[in-house]
Parts: C-alpha cells; sequence; structure tokens
C-alpha cells in the first residue's frame, strides 16, 4: 500500500439549495483497496458517489484521479477513465445477454460484406473471459439476463466493469437486493476484484458485510466525515456511535 | 481461489416440461402460421374440393394484401422494442400518399417518367419524415408519453392530409408509377419485392446493427442505457423517424397501386400493423420483438382474412379470428415470462 | 373557395368538440339560416352538395353554414350536430351517419323548434310524417333513389356481363342505409336474371386493400366470377384493383357507385367498367329549396328523389355526363 492513491478526493464540498449534502470531506483509495463509505440515510454517501461518478460536480474542492486533477461532466467521461459504478438496480438490460449487456454502448463491429455489423462472438467470448477471471461460472452466454439469479447479474455488472479494465469500481450496495447465500458469494467477489488490483469503494448498510471486505472504513453523518479507520482497528460498536453520533 | 458457483437457479427452473413450454412460446408465430395454412387447406379440400395451399395465386393475393400493413407494422416493431408506439403512422402513410400524388402529377409530363416518380417519391419520403421527427422530439426531449405524442401527430398528420388533397382522393397517371404498383417481375409483384428488400433491411438494422441493439436495449432498460452512455434520445428520434419512413413508403406504393392519393389509405391498417407486431411476439412494454415475428404476425392476419373469405365464412368472424389470435399471443408471452423468470419491476 | 370551406369545417369541428361556437352575431332579421351537416366533410360527393346548396341559398338569400365531422361516424357526427343545434339555425340539413344512432340527437333539434331535413341517408326507414313511428319526424328525406340506384346498377352489371355468371357485392359495413338500400336493389333486381348467382356480400371496412383481397379471394375460388358491384368508392376501387392484380380485368366486369374525378381515370384505364353516379348538387339544392320553402310556410313532400347518371367508356367525355362527376 505504499504506491499513491488512485483517487484522492480533497476537501470535497456540495449543496443543494440552503442544504451541505457534503461539508469538507477528503478521502483517498488506493490500488486493490476497499473502503468501505458507512453511514445513515442522507448522511451523503450517494451524493459523495455521485461526485466521483461525474453525475454531480463539486461545489469545492478537488479530485485527483491516477496523480492528476479531474473534472468529470459527466458519468460517461468518467467510465471512459475507468471509473465504474454499480448501482444498487445494477443498470443492466435484462433483455440482453450476458455479452450484450458487458458490452453496452460500446459494441464490436466487424465487417460482412463491406457492412458494419455487430460482432457477438467477440462480444460472448469475451464477456465469458471476463467473468472467467473473475472466477464466475454462468453456464449459457445465449439467455437474457432475467433469466439469471440475482447473485449472477451482480457478477455480469461487476465483470463489465472488469473488462473495461476499471481501476476504481464503486458499488452502491450491491448485497441489499439479495439472499443470504447470494450475498456470500457478492463478498467473494469482491475479494477477488481486490486482488486484481482494483479499488473499490463499497457502500453498505450492513456491518457485517462491511466488515468481511473491507480494509478501510470512512463513516459520513450530517455530510460529514465524521471517522476513518483500518477496518481490523476498529469494531461494529465504534462505528454505529460515529453513524448516529454522540 | 475457490470457484463460485453461480449457475445455480437456472438449472433449477429449466424442467423438460417447461423447457417445451417456453419453445411453443417463442415458436407460436410460426404455430399459428401453419396451423392457419393447413386449417384453410383442410377446409378447402373437405368443402369445396379444391386447394388453398398449392394454389400459387392465392400466394400472391395474400402478399400483395399484407405489403400496406406490414410496411406500417416493420417501423412500429422498433417502436415496439423500444418501449414505445406510433399511432400517427396510419395517418403518416395518407400524408405520404397524397403528397407523392400531388408532385407526381406537378412533374409528369414536365419531365422524363421516371425521374417524375424518383422526383415525388423523394418528397413524399422527407415529408413523411416530418411527423416522425416530430414525433422523436416530443417523446425524447419533452419526455412525452408515446401515446399521447403519436396520437397528437395522428391528428396533425390526418388534417394536413385531407387539407393536402382538398378532401378527395388525388389521381394519378404516370405509366411507370402503375407498372409499380400493379406489374411484376419474375411474377412477383413490384410491390412484393419492394417489400422483401425493406423487410430484409430492416431485419438487418433490427439484429445486426448498433442502433438495434441500442433499441433493444432502451427497451429493456432506459436507466442502463443511459448509464451505459447510449444516447437515448438521439436513437429515439431516429426510430420514431425510420418508423414514418417505412409509412411514407407505404403511402407510395398504395398511391402506385390504386393510382389514388387518399388521405385515409393508412388508417384501416393502424390496428393490423400493431396487431401483427404483437402476433409475431413483441412485448407492448418493450425489450422484445423482431422482424421475422412481425412479418409472420402480418401474413398471420392477412391469411385469416383472405382464408375465410375462400371458404366463404361470414365476414364478421374475420374480426373474432383476428381478435383470438392476439389475445392468445399474449396470453403466450405473459407465460413464458413467468417461465423464463420474467421480472416486472423494470 | 373550394379549399377554405373544407380548412374552415376541419378547424371548426374541431373547434366545436372544446368551446362551442363563438358568436356568430346575426341581426334576427328576416334572413334565415340553415345548416347543412354531411356525413363526412372530406368527400367530394359532399363537397359537390354544399356547392348546390350554396347555389340555392344564394337564389334565395339564405345564409348557408356547412359544419361536419372528418368522418363518416355518428361518434363524431353528433357534437357537431349538437353544437348546430345550440346555435339555432332555422333549419338543419343533415346527412345521418347511422339509422339509429342519430335518431334522438335529431328529436333534440326538433324539440327546440328546429325543422329537420335528412340529405343523401335518413334515420328510421326514411318515411317521414306519417305519425307512426318514433324517427318520422324529420319534414322530408332527399337523395338519389338508393335502391334505385342499386336497380340501375344490377341493371348495367346484367347487360355488361350477357346476363349470367356470379357476381357479388362489395360494401363497406351493414347499418348505413344508403350502401344497404343500394346492395337490396341490387340483389333484389339480380333476382329477374336466372342465370346470374349473387354470392355472399364482401364488407371492407373502407380500406381498398381489403376489398382488394377480397376480389382475389372470391376469384380464386370463384374463376367464373363474371361482375362485381362497389357499392362505394373504396369498394370499388379496390375491387377493381383485385381484378387488376388477377389479370381478370375486363373479364370480370366492375361497377362502382359514386362518381368521383378519380373514376374518370378509371374509367378510362379500363379498371372501372361502370360507375353510376348520383347528383348530390341536385340533392344540396333542393334540401335548401324544400327548407326555405318550409320557412316561409309551404308544405313539403316528405321524400324527393333525385336522379342517376350511368357514365362508361362510351360516354365519360360527354359534357353532359360530365358535369355529373363530383367537382373536388
Amino acid at each position: 500500500m505504499s504506491e499513491q492513491p488512485v483517487l484522492r478526493v480533497q476537501s470535497v464540498s456540495k449543496r443543494f439549495g440552503g442544504v451541505h449534502a457534503l461539508e469538507n470531506v477528503s478521502l483517498e483509495l488506493n490500488p486493490g483497496e476497499v473502503l468501505a463509505l458507512a453511514g445513515d440515510n442522507g448522511a451523503g454517501k450517494s451524493t459523495l458517489i455521485k461526485i466521483i461518478s461525474g453525475v454531480h460536480q463539486p461545489d469545492e474542492g478537488q479530485i485527483f484521479y491516477d496523480g492528476a486533477e479531474v473534472n468529470f461532466e459527466n458519468p460517461h467521461k468518467a467510465r471512459e477513465q475507468g471509473i465504474e459504478t454499480i448501482y444498487q438496480d445494477l443498470a443492466l438490460a435484462d433483455n440482453l445477454d450476458v455479452g450484450a449487456n458487458v458490452f453496452l454502448g460500446r459494441e464490436p463491429l466487424k465487417r460482412m460484406f463491406g457492412l458494419p455489423v455487430l460482432d457477438r462472438k467477440r462480444m460472448r467470448n469475451e464477456a465469458a473471459e471476463a467473468l472467467r477471471v473473475l472466477d464466475i461460472r454462468i453456464n449459457r452466454f445465449d439467455l437474457p439476463l432475467r433469466s439469471l439469479s440475482g447473485g449472477q447479474r451482480q457478477a455480469v455488472a461487476i465483470g463489465r466493469a472488469i473488462h473495461w479494465k476499471a481501476k476504481v469500481l464503486i458499488m452502491d450496495e450491491p448485497t441489499a437486493a439479495l439472499g443470504v447465500p447470494e450475498q456470500r458469494k457478492v463478498i467473494a467477489l469482491i475479494k477477488s476484484l481486490k486482488q486484481s488490483g482494483v479499488g473499490v469503494i463499497f457502500i453498505s448498510h450492513n456491518l457485517v458485510d462491511i466488515f468481511a471486505v473491507s480494509d478501510r472504513i470512512v463513516v459520513l453523518r450530517r455530510g460529514q466525515k465524521v471517522g476513518e479507520t483500518a477496518t481490523q482497528a476498529t469494531n461494529s460498536d465504534e462505528i454505529v456511535r460515529w453513524m448516529v453520533g454522540g | 481461489m475457490a470457484s463460485i458457483p453461480l449457475d445455480d437457479t437456472v438449472s433449477e427452473r429449466t424442467t423438460w416440461a417447461s423447457s417445451v413450454r417456453v419453445w411453443v412460446a417463442s415458436m407460436r408465430a410460426w404455430i399459428f402460421f401453419f396451423a392457419l395454412v393447413i386449417g384453410f387447406e383442410v377446409w378447402a379440400r373437405m368443402e369445396y374440393h379444391t386447394t388453398f395451399l398449392l394454389n400459387p395465386f392465392n400466394a400472391s393475393s395474400i402478399a400483395v394484401f399484407a405489403v400496406g400493413p406490414l410496411l406500417l407494422a416493420l417501423g412500429q416493431t422498433f417502436v415496439v422494442i423500444s418501449g414505445g408506439i406510433d399511432l400517427s403512422v396510419g395517418f403518416t402513410m395518407g400524408f405520404a400518399a397524397v403528397v407523392f400524388s400531388k408532385i407526381l402529377n406537378a412533374t409528369t409530363g414536365a419531365v422524363w417518367d421516371p425521374l417524375a416518380f424518383l422526383l415525388a417519391a423523394a418528397v413524399a419520403l422527407l415529408a413523411s419524415a416530418i411527423p416522425g421527427l416530430i414525433n422523436g422530439l416530443l417523446i425524447a426531449k419533452l419526455r412525452i408519453p408515446p401515446f399521447i405524442g403519436t396520437l397528437g401527430m395522428y391528428g396533425v398528420a390526418r388534417g394536413t392530409a385531407y387539407l393536402l388533397a382538398g378532401g378527395t382522393t388525388v389521381p394519378i397517371s404516370n405509366p411507370l408509377v402503375s407498372f409499380i404498383g400493379n406489374g411484376s417481375l419474375f411474377s412477383v409483384p413490384i410491390t412484393v419485392l419492394v417489400t422483401v428488400v425493406i423487410t430484409g433491411a430492416m431485419m438487418f438494422l433490427l439484429s445486426q446493427s448498433r442502433f438495434g441493439q441500442h433499441v433493444y436495449a432502451i427497451g429493456g432498460s432506459r436507466q442502463a442505457s443511459l448509464r451505459a452512455g447510449i444516447n437515448v434520445a438521439r436513437n429515439t428520434v431516429a426510430l420514431y423517424v425510420l418508423s414514418a419512413l417505412t409509412a411514407g413508403i407505404g403511402g407510395i406504393l398504395y398511391t402506385a397501386r390504386f393510382t389514388a392519393g387518399a388521405a385515409q389509405a393508412g388508417e384501416p391498417l393502424l390496428l393490423d400493423s400493431i396487431a401483427a407486431v404483437v402476433i409475431g411476439g413483441a412485448s407492448l412494454f418493450g425489450g422484445s420483438g423482431t422482424i421475422t415475428g412481425t412479418v409472420i404476425g402480418a401474413l398471420i392476419i392477412a391469411i385469416i382474412q383472405y382464408g375465410l373469405v375462400f371458404v366463404n365464412v361470414e365476414p364478421f368472424w374475420q374480426f373474432v379470428a383476428v381478435g383470438i389470435v392476439i389475445i392468445i399471443s399474449v396470453l403466450v408471452d405473459q407465460t413464458q415470462k413467468q417461465l423464463s423468470g420474467g421480472r416486472s419491476d423494470e | 373557395m373550394k379549399s377554405w370551406h373544407i380548412k374552415a369545417g376541419l378547424f371548426a369541428s374541431l373547434l366545436s368538440a372544446f368551446a362551442g361556437w363563438s358568436d356568430y352575431a346575426y341581426a334576427a332579421g328576416k334572413k334565415y339560416t340553415i345548416a347543412l351537416i354531411p356525413g363526412l366533410t372530406t368527400d367530394a360527393f359532399y363537397i359537390t352538395m354544399h356547392k348546390g346548396a350554396q347555389v340555392a341559398a344564394d337564389a334565395l338569400g339564405v345564409d348557408l353554414v356547412f359544419q361536419g365531422a372528418p368522418e363518416f361516424n355518428p361518434v363524431q357526427q353528433v357534437p357537431v350536430l349538437n353544437a348546430i343545434i345550440g346555435r339555432k339555425p332555422d333549419a338543419i340539413l343533415i346527412a345521418p351517419t347511422d339509422k339509429e344512432q342519430l335518431v334522438s340527437p335529431l328529436k333534440k333539434a326538433v324539440d327546440s323548434g328546429i325543422p329537420v331535413i335528412t340529405v343523401d341517408t335518413f334515420i328510421g326507414n326514411g318515411r317521414y310524417q306519417t305519425g307512426t313511428g318514433e324517427a318520422d319526424f324529420p319534414l322530408s328525406y332527399i337523395a338519389s333513389d338508393n335502391i334505385q340506384g342499386g336497380v340501375i346498377a344490377a341493371k348495367a352489371l346484367a347487360k355488361a356481363i350477357g346476363e349470367k355468371g356470379k357476381v357479388y357485392v362489395s360494401n363497406v359495413k351493414p347499418n348505413i342505409s344508403t350502401t344497404d338500400q343500394r346492395e337490396q336493389g341490387f340483389k333484389d333486381e339480380m333476382k329477374k336474371y336466372p342465370n346470374i348467382t349473387v354470392l355472399e356480400t364482401q364488407f371492407n371496412d373502407d380500406d381498398a386493400n381489403k376489398a382488394a383481397a377480397q376480389f382475389q379471394s372470391v376469384y380464386a375460388r370463384n374463376p367464373d366470377l363474371a361482375g362485381v358491384f362497389g357499392a362505394n368508392l373504396f369498394s370499388a376501387t379496390g375491387a377493381a384493383n383485385g381484378a387488376k392484380q388477377a389479370n381478370a380485368q375486363g373479364k370480370v366486369k366492375v361497377v362502382a357507385f359514386d362518381a368521383p374525378q378519380s373514376i374518370v381515370s378509371d374509367i378510362k384505364a379500363g379498371n372501372i367498367d361502370i360507375a353510376i353516379a348520383q347528383h348530390p348538387a341536385e340533392i344540396g339544392f333542393y334540401g335548401v329549396v324544400t327548407a326555405y320553402a318550409h320557412l316561409i310556410g309551404q308544405s313539403v313532400p316528405p321524400l324527393i328523389g333525385t336522379g342517376f347518371t350511368v357514365i362508361d367508356k362510351s360516354n365519360v367525355d360527354d359534357p353532359n355526363v360530365k358535369r355529373f362527376i363530383y367537382s373536388d
């Protein structure tokens, strides 16, 4: 962990109308590190990740990515540079197959009789490869995602990020919609991501999950950072105390 | 690293009986198609000692009959897959028919016949793109629900077409155009040939192009498409323009065939065209459908209407029969969704 | 002038649905206002009727109001009628779009003191002022005798096919008084020809494409088909196109009812063999005259029949025939 952080958020503030959604928040994320973002509803977690992923722009403060200051006008720009976000609802097209989802919006083309056509074989093969790297098994690549389980769908969303060489992966409540066995699978996935050197920001309500995967925990309350600690050096009582205040 | 098995749920769901039912559901248009053709053949043989299926005249008549509804349905397929609906296509077709005949009358005699045709067709297509463009902008930019936006355009296109035509049909007289409308090449009607070519192009566009893939994606999840960086607004405008263009081609072929442009030309075809898309397997909730399915759907409707006249059934049964096919199609579609773990939350 | 009327009609029929009428402030003088409500505004037949009515109105110094719906459909016609009733014209001339559904809306007009005359189509059984039925309250029915029109069509077709063979009627949809009567007249007359068989009627919903397919289907099973009677424009042009597609042009005779401009080229090209032209201008003219007669206290006949002209290739260019082609 001696290398430079892949992402550095420096004294960022954001107001909506008169409300301070974020006030002077700073954090760092290292490659291969899982940073858990904890906090109650309205603490500013989602405003913070939306700023990192380019949905919102900060009123004050800076963001450094890969050592350089960045200013993403929209999420597309952030994605192009390698900051991928996996939303709670996954942002997958349920009617399309795995390959089409991994390549959604960036479909590869090939030439057939001089005409540009979708290269479905490549989409399927490379999607399979991305999932293989994560050690995920899906036995049918031609089925629409709606026929896959919640955990498999989560895996496709993560696989997509991996395929596009994400350096920072933001996961918003990745386990919230899943049953217990599938939650475990996702936790295992995050661990394997970590080994491939991706920096992960992990947002969760579930302290058990947070303690299971994270290296470091940042706690937000009412738009301010109220605590930061290595996961090994704390316990859930302390985190809860920071979250609720007092 | 331990392997993470994630494939359990699918295998649980896929029992032998349910895969048969899923297969039946996905092939329903074909099953209907063959059932109808065979049904009429048996009926014709038993009752009238004649053949339905083996009479090439029947095949050619049905093909010509299906041209109009199919052209409207081709563009409609894209719109329905994207999760929308285009109620304005009927009058866009009429509008194009009237524009085409007006321009043709103005140019025939003044210039070489084929040139007059090309000129009139080009202007008619451009004119028909206008309602599509407005539809697309209303829906994509102002976020007006497709049903409402295209319903408004239905009125506008209709009024404009009637005004332009002066409230009557506009006869044309250009031998080349009349040949396009009623002539044959290699004993296939030209209108059918034109439709086959356009159908092929639409099939390619929907199944092989990035645009087609994005149409599916938008219909599957608008949110996911936006987040994936797909230009949803531009694609939406493009697909309503496409829908208007296929309707415009329908209007040109109608005029060529009946040697007169009529504002109301496409009006009776609107519902048949939507029915063709649905029978062909598209879901009105968006995300699914194919051009092949739509072609089969349009043929099914044409075969029912033609076949029932052929076997001399009371005319009103035609409506009943088409209605029943639509209802069965939708029911089968829902069964299929449930079996394959369809989710209704998106 | 013509296109202005159509525009006004379209716009006003839209507006009337929302706003009612803007005040049509006429000094309540001696000048009568007569409203003409056609079956639909976008049809050469009614446009020609309007012209005839306008000639009579100008001659008599009457204000003529022409308002209607863009489609032949009671659901759209009734609101227009109600808006007209609200304006209290001195008389209403109307082509009712349904025999039954227009009865009570028209009763409202009569109840509020506006006399009603039906033109082209009728309500009930078309026999008015008999003191018997519910729907006998209109003063007069002025139209081509559509049964007679059907008879004329049958005679012309029978002659064209040498009084033998199979024929059928291509019709719009049932329960429209005029097309029902044409079919009835046609079928009754055909009974006089023992060698002519009338097949089942085909209803096409005013869709030429469907009428064409129906022709081809009937022809496929009856290759000895000799003739078709198209009971209105699209029924006839559709059947004619079916014959063309089937290479049966000339072999199967097509008789069309009504004669808009496009019929001329269809007859010349041989798509349609015979057209039965009504005299809509006559209907409009006598409609206004009859209403005026009633308003100034004259009695009027309950039924006025106007004439027909049979048009075929031999006389289509004759100026005496040409004047019965509907104007647009």
